[in-house]
């Protein structure tokens, strides 16, 4: 039977270094190392599943539903719809079991705090009444899940993410290889001898961590980072391409670029202008490709 | 820390050149240097964001009143503290949200304006 997942995603746009818009949550930001979304597509593909496609939200529904539905018509049978807004360690084997055993058409995952975004449909639901589809909510069978979930509504969430998965409470693993005291550093990373990291961290791929750096509570560096001279970081997440000065003292806060957000005081700063972080170059930019 | 002379609440200039900044450093010296372990109320709460430029002058106004035996304390948004919480200023300056919770520490002493409204002011 031959499956087909579309993931949605939300707000890829601020990846975009261009842009400057205030860093929030958004499901693009990598959690030690890969995103939720290259998680899901790694999960489904590893169910031999070819026919993948992940858009974002911004992307109408009329067009996601065209695009579900000429995957029906090409041949595809069951349709797996993940969103982004909420990381569910969903043991899809089963999920297709229940789908199929039960003889249904719409299979809605639900964990007890209500929907996941997950959705498993049959061909026929596709082709059936596409255009109303978009108007209305077709009747739907419900699979209840008790396992892993971390609804990725904010940075606290996603903070809460990083922090399972260093800690081992879900199947996240980053990627780098451990230390005793459960640093991943990736071989691609450049640590200076005198930088002090209590684990559990995480330092990502081509980052580089300057003398007199300081890691701890569950921080993580994700790729392409740089962290100057005896800065310190303190239960932060620095995301992809950022610079930070030197001798800052990060607590409880993400930083993407130049944008800072702190957990504790619930405030979003622009480090640019007075010069404390920026945008570095991405890698891939680089190498032009 | 608490410090038992006067307090005395200021703005920082609202432009950053050179003269400006000399001037109000002028008077923050014959202040505090008028007084015996001064407190300075720095009123940032009106103000958007930090620039590097009102980094340094705090830098500058702590070494001043330190020379007194003084304590600097500073009134800041939510987004003022975070940059000052990050730049460590905070192990050499008192961080408040409003001024009157940085008053509540100590009898104020308000300082009037000078003539040109400038700095120092009342709060």
């Amino acid at each position: 039977m031959e499956l087909g997942a579309l993931l949605v995603t939300q707000g890829a746009a601020l990846r975009n270094p261009e842009r400057q818009e205030m860093s929030t949550w958004c499901s693009v930001w990598p959690v030690v190392g890969k995103t939720v979304a290259e998680r899901w597509v790694d999960r489904v593909r590893s169910m031999r599943v070819n026919t993948v496609s992940v858009v974002d939200r911004c992307v109408s529904v009329s067009d996601r539903v065209q695009r579900m539905v000429e995957w029906a018509k090409e041949g595809v049978e069951q349709i797996l719809v993940i969103g982004m807004g909420s990381y569910a360690e969903v043991d899809l084997p089963d999920l297709l079991h229940f789908h199929h055993e039960g003889g249904h058409r719409i299979t809605r995952v639900f964990d007890p705090e209500g929907p996941l975004g997950i959705s498993l449909l049959d061909r026929s639901a596709v082709l059936r009444d596409a255009a109303a589809r978009i108007r209305t909510v077709p009747p739907s069978s419900r699979y209840d899940f008790n396992g892993y979930v971390t609804r990725l509504s904010s940075t606290l969430a996603y903070r809460k993410l990083v922090q399972d998965a260093l800690e081992g409470r879900c199947d996240i693993r980053p990627s780098g290889f451990p230390t005793s005291e459960n640093v991943w550093i990736d071989p691609t990373a450049v640590v200076h001898p005198s930088v002090t990291i209590h684990g559990p961290c995480y330092v990502g791929a081509h980052s580089r961590l300057n003398a007199g750096v300081t890691v701890s509570g569950y921080s993580t560096i994700e790729e392409n980072c740089e962290i100057d001279l005896g800065t310190s970081l303190e239960c932060a997440s620095i995301l992809p391409n950022t610079y930070l000065a030197p001798g800052l003292h990060l607590r409880n806060a993400v930083v993407d670029g130049t944008h800072l957000e702190h957990l504790d005081r619930n405030v979003t700063v622009d480090l640019g202008p007075i010069a404390l972080a920026a945008r570095r170059n991405s890698i891939s930019r680089e190498n032009g490709l | 820390m608490k410090t038992s002379g006067p307090t005395i609440v200021t703005h920082l200039p609202a432009k950053q050149s050179k003269l400006h900044r000399g001037l109000f450093l002028d008077e923050i010296k014959e202040m505090v240097g008028q007084a015996r372990r001064p407190r300075l109320i720095v009123d940032l709460t009106s103000s958007g964001g930090i620039k590097a430029e009102t980094i340094d002058l705090l830098l500058e106004c702590v070494e001043e009143v330190e020379h007194a035996d003084g304590r600097v304390a500073v009134a800041a948004t939510p987004e003022a503290a975070v940059v000052l919480e990050l730049t460590q200023l905070t192990s050499v300056l008192d961080l408040f949200p409003s001024v009157s919770d940085a008053t509540d520490e100590t009898p104020l002493m308000v300082q009037p304006p000078s003539a040109d409204g400038m700095s120092p002011m009342a709060a």
